[in-house]
């Protein structure tokens, strides 16, 4: 961009019309216009009048009008608001037992993006999925705005009244008859509260209830070690890992700082460098974790253990004794799993010892965790690959039996008052507990949820609970960093907070406001943890997270309990046998809406899950070979009966990788209450768990409906026909070929048609991304989504084939054996191609290059031919097929990034590599009177990603990142063979197969 | 003058050695021929006209209610989507375009080429084409997301500054069609102003002579008028005689010139005007052999007429099938796996159906015309040229949709389905057609009368020296004719 503007109206212009107009021009667009001949040459009144005539005579009988639309300026300038400049403020989000980190845009006093914060270890400055959708979330507005008693709106006077009372109950009777269920927390001023109000209601009696929860590890923990602590996985110094129905990479706590660790032990720069990390993955159902693995073995989940118990014998079989444990092993081989599955993976662990890690996932029982304990501190992996910390709620009971004794409790009439904070149990309490029919014998209960969901209806009263960017609060890390939860906005329809609710429990309305007033209770925790001034607290609050508090951690000295670990093995059931008509059923943290929490949003709800491609609903996912035996194909209904005579019907899906007779069950689906978008979308897998078996069980039969269900995916095509992809090579054949990408598409270099743009100038954008640390968990796609106002367009039109993700992450199978394939992931979006094929067939010149070379396209030029689209190799263009942006809900029009235009129906849109943050960053530069510089422009994708796979920047800077990332000798151009010269380079995956493994 | 005829070459009577015998029947006289041809805009319609005025009209109507709808709600009405960003919609404009060939094919070409049987069917077909280039330039219009811009499309001077791209093919498509329409219809309305003189100087009310009077643009077929009108005839056959090879050369850059495979073919452009020519004579067959027996025009319309337009089809038929199998092998020798994918995938892909219903009706069917005794069967050479204008259909059909469907990357292909709006724009824009057909046979004469009469027995003059043609006021013939009265 040039600074001195030119106008030609001046007397330069005037002595030399033709250099002042060579000048004045900015793009080549523009220039090939104003140097066409002859038009020019027009007098302004000839001009006008034969634009008249021939608009009078083309424009006829055009009548769509825009709708007249009012605009309010400020009367009064608030004075930390500026119109167009959003502001950036720290906060934080619990993710499944982890706090996340996040920095949110807000403008214009709307929280309008969230990206993570660099300095809070559990992001990084990643995020994950459900972290970008909190947006859609917040402004959701089917979300309860009112408090209800049995149905009918109530005022907070009226809330604050009953709380009022039942304090001054309760005080009275020591709490005789409370109950209060709430959700695993870390925050410390929930449990600072809660412990305070436990001291003086001695009778009152808390829960804690998750349908999806890291309840075994702690039970794990407190068998292995004999107290509950947390387990904290280094996985970037881990050379080899091996994850046991583990879905680190997604659906288990933390998964977004995994995701960076498993990526930076998997990174590499050339050929020469370090050692990839190998990544064994042993699981009931393919899960994002399973497809980044090096090896994976399809298990049933019930079999796991057996597997565990294995490997370990195979384990002592390499001189790495677990002490006493070592009897309770049996063989170190397994029926039915191939030998190396357990002697060469313990071999390789035993070659890496302190550098290697068995990670036993959330739904394998406590002695599996305890195993893997055991293995790991026999590898000398515990203080190098994996620590241990003590949770800020070290009280936190076992889930399951609590959430029954708290149902038997209630039916029994023992329960009074039930405060439900948070949570959802009358869906997601097992079924066996029968929490419904519980509840309706307590006499006086209070539910506190951001929707009317399932239990909200069913409690005498309903109070909506704030957002978590509405309201003030706190959270500790895993590791023990403790962030603030700022609240960005007031809360949009008056809810409250789950700490606010205990404080009125425990403060009389008459008792000071330091004791009441959430921000200052959330202020006086801060001053416990080292924010003890106001400087302090500032900072603190600047940076969103405080000093960590690393006497919480323990590398070690733990002293297995051996005895306790021998027992709790020896108890271990035996594996059922499964057949046709006895199969299990593993019940699965949906890697979209987790236990169901996020079934009213609807950009994960359209978003493709990340393996399945289905949107809008979850299946049952079969085996192929099991579909095969049950006559079962992909959208066939099917009835699924528990041995003990509980149902459910749901749409079956043949899935690659699921462990044959085994089915998967994606959870919180198929809701009955909860907003438009969660209902009707999915099956209700809730009815068929018990707490005896919550996480997987056998003994299941299945019976076909004979119905068909349609199910939308948005990738319905799952091999690569043998084309250069995604592509990746062996470690060995990485170091054979280091330029296996460009090998296998090869760029022809065709000369071009015509003359060529100019790329010599400016900065000129480019990407790079890394498919060897990419984990394909659809963040960025979120991110992207979010940053670009994409709109949503439901479950038909995606089943057309319209889908309006401007960024995708396709997803293939590789691989001959369909029950165990290899799977590649490869995020696309627009290539922004040198010589782009969608610009030379525009009729209209609606899309062309920047000088920057970015591929455009100006809205309001486009007319809607779609050739573009066809002509794309790479299928990124998206069409408004309909109106897109109609009968938005007023509050949902918050969500709205200011900087990106909405679209209209009949123009088509794709990635523009987030030009608007290209520009505000080039003008925070310009009015810094600097140059940009290399990490200036950070794409939402790329800002996203946990994993770093993303890199942007300007490839005309030799030494910037992505110059560096695109000279890496993985490269290659995607299609390079068209000769389209794409800006965004791929990296190829390179997989690290053990060898003793292959063939 | 000399003895070569203007329109229809030297003057010769057919050579019974080589087997060539009469055009037209012996019987035909000029005054017969204007006064059966001239009579259908002359007398009360018949109720079959009526009948099929009102078919067409109800069409007309579904187009009206598909099109509002369209442009009501957007294109998601259509079962267009990603990766099919076309899929009916420029089939139809394709099919459209390509039997709007046959009219300027059998005008301008047969004319340069002296096909004097040509005289008997132009007129019919110069109308077909322009109703056909009608109903193709819907689809362009209607197509596009938002048709309220669509003038961004032309050059117009604007103070932004911004043109039209011309590298676009889509733009170039704007240009050839637009020329071809203009020519076109240039050409029928020159042809048809003697004619429309002798409506008028037939007319009773004054009405009808006022109209047509208006319309003869005051022809009074002096020599001088003559004069001028075959050099603008033979100017406007000269200039339609490139645009026949080029306007679907150019409809098929839109495919050729991008980087789709089994799009990407440098085969395209004379496949296309090839599938043009055949799919034109298809569709000029089907309204002829209708026109012929509804209106009792067997005289003019003759067998041999039929038979030779058969011979052409068997050609161009042949052609096309030719083009198909090059297609292929230039798929399989090219070795690029994405062109033999697109090849492989029409066949036997999910889209199979279409391509074997296009392999069927194109190329095998009209091989019967081989034989002698089915080229001259009504009923065979009837259902046949249905089946061409149906195998036409699905050619388009096979470019568009089965190479959009599958192209690059198998994350993003797809299946397209048609709405019953789809259905409704096809189906309307028959009616659109046949409606413009139906007033052009009422109002217009739909025979070259003065062509007609210049290869009548009796306008030979070496051949009929001793008898002496009156020339009767409204009869409209050629100089050739009049000049040897003088």
């Amino acid at each position: 961009m040039t600074n001195d503007r030119v106008f030609w109206r001046s007397l330069e212009a005037k002595a030399q019309p033709e250099q002042a107009r060579e000048r004045a021009t900015g793009s080549d667009v523009v220039k090939q216009s104003i140097d066409a001949p002859g038009l020019i040459r027009l007098r302004r009144r000839q001009f006008l009048s034969l634009s008249g005539a021939i608009s009078a005579l083309v424009g006829i009988g055009c009548s769509i009008r825009r709708p007249v639309e009012k605009i309010m300026p400020y009367t009064e300038m608030p004075a930390d608001v500026t119109v167009g400049v959003p502001s950036h403020y720290a906060s934080v989000l619990t993710r499944r037992g982890e706090a996340l980190g996040v920095v949110v845009q807000s403008s214009e006093g709307r929280p309008t993006k969230v990206e993570g914060n660099p300095e809070h270890p559990g992001s990084a400055g990643g995020t994950d999925l459900q972290a970008q959708a909190a947006l859609l979330d917040l402004y959701d507005s089917e979300r309860a705005r009112t408090p209800t008693l049995q149905g009918a709106p109530r005022t907070y006077a009226e809330v604050d009244a009953v709380l009022a009372e039942l304090a001054g109950q309760l005080a009275a009777s020591g709490g005789a008859g409370l109950r209060v269920l709430s959700e695993p927390s870390l925050s410390p001023t929930f449990v600072r509260l809660r412990a305070a109000l436990a001291a003086k209601l001695p009778n009152a009696v808390f829960h804690t209830y998750a349908p999806v929860s890291d309840s075994n590890e702690r039970a794990g923990t407190q068998l292995a070690f004999g107290r509950p602590l947390l387990v904290q996985h280094r996985l970037a110094g881990a050379q080899v890992i091996v994850a046991l129905d583990s879905d680190f990479l997604m659906t288990e706590t933390g998964s977004v700082e995994a995701a960076r660790g498993f990526a930076n032990g998997r990174h590499m720069d050339s050929a020469a460098g370090k050692q990839p990390n190998r990544l064994y993955a042993v699981e009931p159902t393919l899960s994002v974790t399973g497809s980044n693995a090096d090896h994976r073995l399809s298990l049933p989940a019930q079999s796991i253990a057996a597997y565990a118990k294995a490997l370990a014998a195979a384990l002592v079989g390499q001189g790495i004794s677990l002490g006493a444990l070592d009897s309770e092993l049996g063989r170190p081989e397994l029926a039915g799993v191939a030998s190396p599955w357990t002697l060469a993976v313990a071999r390789d662990l035993a070659e890496h010892r302190g550098a290697s890690l068995v990670i036993a996932g959330s739904r394998q029982p406590a002695a599996v965790h305890a195993l893997a304990h055991a293995m790991n501190s026999a590898l000398g992996n515990v203080g190098r690959t994996v620590v241990y910390v003590t949770p800020v709620d070290a009280e936190e009971p076992l889930h399951f039996p609590d959430i029954a004794s708290l149902a038997r409790d209630m039916a029994a009439g023992k329960v009074q008052t039930l405060l439900v904070l948070g949570g959802n149990p009358v869906l997601d309490a097992p079924a066996d507990v029968q929490f419904k029919e519980a509840l309706a014998k307590v006499p006086l209960s209070l539910c506190l949820s951001g929707w009317r969901h399932e239990t909200g209806e069913l409690c005498t009263w309903h109070v909506p609970q704030a957002h978590a960017l509405e309201s003030w609060g706190d959270q500790v890390s895993r590791i023990g960093a403790y962030s603030v939860q700022q609240p960005l906005i007031s809360p949009l329809f008056k809810g409250r907070s789950d700490t606010s609710l205990l404080a009125a429990l425990l403060a009389p309305a008459a008792s000071a406001v330091s004791e009441r007033d959430p921000y200052l209770l959330v202020k006086a925790t801060a001053a416990m943890h080292g924010a003890d001034d106001e400087r302090r607290w500032q900072r603190l609050l600047q940076r969103g997270v405080g000093p960590r508090n690393v006497s919480q951690i323990t590398l070690g000295g733990l002293s297995l309990q051996t005895a306790a670990i021998q027992s709790a093995l020896r108890a271990l059931p035996e594996a059922a046998q499964l057949g046709l008509d006895s199969l299990e059923v593993v019940f699965l943290a949906d890697n979209k809406l987790l236990d169901g929490r996020h079934a009213n949003n609807a950009w994960l709800q359209e978003l493709p899950d990340p393996i399945t491609r289905i949107t809008w609903d979850n299946a049952a996912l079969i085996a192929p070979s099991t579909a095969q035996a049950l006559g079962v194909a992909s959208g066939d209904m099917l009835r699924l009966t528990s041995s003990d005579a509980r149902s459910i019907e749901i749409v079956a899906w043949v899935q690659p990788g699921q462990a044959p007779g085994s089915i998967g069950l994606p959870l919180g689906w198929g809701r009955k209450r909860g907003g438009k978008h969660a209902l009707g979308a999915g099956f209700d897998v809730y009815p068929l768990r018990t707490s005896g078996a919550p996480h997987f069980t056998a003994g299941v039969k299945l019976a076909k409906l004979g119905t068909r269900y349609p199910l939308s995916q948005t990738q319905e095509h799952d091999v690569m026909e043998g084309r250069p992809i995604a592509l990746d090579a062996t470690l060995d054949a990485y170091r054979e070929h280091p330029n296996f990408g460009q090998r296998g598409s090869p760029d022809p270099s065709p000369p071009p048609l015509w003359k060529t743009q100019d790329y010599s100038q400016g900065p000129q954008w480019g990407m790079a991304i890394d498919l060897n640390r990419c984990v394909g968990c659809s963040a960025c796609v979120i991110a992207c989504q979010s940053e670009n106002n994409i709109p949503v367009v439901g479950k038909d039109q995606v089943a057309r084939g319209r889908a309006m993700a401007w960024l995708r992450i396709d997803r293939y199978y590789v691989g001959d054996d369909a029950d165990q394939p290899e799977v590649a992931f490869q995020p696309v979006s627009c290539q922004h191609c040198e010589q782009a094929p969608c610009e030379n067939v525009c009729p209209v010149n609606a899309t062309s290059h920047s000088p920057e070379g970015l591929n455009d396209i100006a809205y309001n030029r486009c007319i809607g031919t779609r050739y573009c689209m066809n002509n794309c190799p790479y299928k990124v263009r998206r069409f408004n097929f309909l109106n897109n942006n109609l009968d938005i809900p007023e509050t949902q029009k918050m969500v709205h990034n200011p900087d990106v235009t909405l679209r209209f129906r009949g123009v088509v849109e794709k990635c523009t590599y987030c030009v608007q943050r290209i520009q505000s960053s080039k003008i925070a530069a310009k009015r810094e009177g600097r140059e940009l510089k290399d990490g200036d422009v950070v794409t939402a994708c790329q800002q996203a990603c946990p994993a770093e796979a993303i890199t942007f920047g300007d490839i005309r800077d030799a030494t910037s990142a992505v110059s560096r990332a695109r000279e890496v000798d993985r490269n290659y151009a995607l299609l390079a063979e068209v000769g389209t010269r794409p800006r965004t380079r791929f990296l190829g995956k390179v997989r690290n197969p053990n060898p003793e493994m292959v063939g | 003058m000399s003895a070569v005829h203007p329109i229809g070459g030297p003057i010769a009577g057919p050579i019974a050695e080589i087997g060539e015998t009469r055009l037209l029947p012996a019987h035909l006289t000029p005054a017969l021929v204007s006064e059966q041809v001239t009579s259908v805009t002359e007398r009360p319609a018949r109720w079959g006209w009526w009948l099929y005025f009102g078919i067409s009209l109800l069409f007309l109507g579904v187009l009206a209610v598909s099109v509002s709808y369209l442009f009501w709600e957007g294109i998601g009405v259509w079962g267009n989507n990603s990766p099919i960003a076309w899929a009916w919609d420029i089939t139809n404009f394709v099919w459209w375009i390509g039997i709007g060939h046959a009219g300027t094919l059998i005008s301008a070409i047969l004319f340069l080429f002296r096909q004097r049987w040509r005289t008997s069917i132009n007129r019919f077909a110069e109308a077909m084409t322009i109703f056909a280039v009608i109903c193709a330039l819907l689809f362009p219009l209607i197509h596009v997301g938002r048709p309220w811009h669509i003038y961004y499309t032309l050059p117009l001077p604007n103070q932004m500054g911004m043109w039209p791209n011309f590298k676009s093919p889509l733009l170039w498509d704007v240009f050839a069609v637009g020329t071809y329409f203009t020519v076109s219809l240039l050409f029928w309305y020159v042809g048809l102003i003697p004619d429309l003189a002798t409506a008028r100087d037939r007319a009773r009310s004054l009405f009808r002579k006022r109209v047509y009077g208006f319309a003869a643009l005051g022809w009074r077929g002096s020599h001088r008028h003559w004069r001028h009108y075959e050099r603008a005839y033979l100017i406007l056959a000269g200039l339609s005689t490139p645009l026949v090879l080029s306007v679907h050369s150019v409809v098929s850059f839109d495919f050729a010139t991008s980087v789709i495979p089994g799009w990407h073919s440098t085969i395209f452009p004379p496949y296309f005007v090839a599938g043009a020519v055949f799919s034109g004579f298809a569709m000029v067959m089907t309204l002829m052999l209708i026109a012929r027996q509804v209106f009792g025009l067997k005289d003019m319309m003759t067998l041999q007429h039929l038979e030779l337009m058969n011979k052409i089809m068997l050609v161009t038929g042949s052609l096309v099938g030719f083009a198909y199998a090059t297609e292929f092998f230039v798929a399989m020798y090219s070795g690029n796996e994405y062109e033999r994918y697109a090849f492989t995938n029409r066949a036997t892909g999910p889209y199979w159906w279409a391509y074997w219903i296009m392999l069927s009706c194109n190329v095998l069917s009209p091989q019967l015309f081989w034989f002698k005794r089915w080229r001259t069967s009504l009923p065979v050479m009837f259902v046949v040229s249905i089946l061409i204008n149906i195998g036409m259909w699905f050619e388009r059909f096979v470019i568009i949709v089965t190479s959009l469907h599958r192209d690059y990357l198998p994350s993003s292909w797809g299946y397209f389905r048609p709405t019953l709006v789809d259905v409704g724009c096809f189906l309307g824009s028959l009616g659109l057609f046949f409606t413009l057909f139906a007033l052009f046979i009422r109002w217009v004469p739909q025979i070259a009368m003065f062509e007609v009469k210049a290869i009548l027995p009796g306008a030979q003059p070496n051949q009929h020296r001793h008898r002496v043609e009156r020339h009767e006021p409204g009869h409209h013939a050629p100089p050739a004719l009049a000049s040897r009265e003088a």
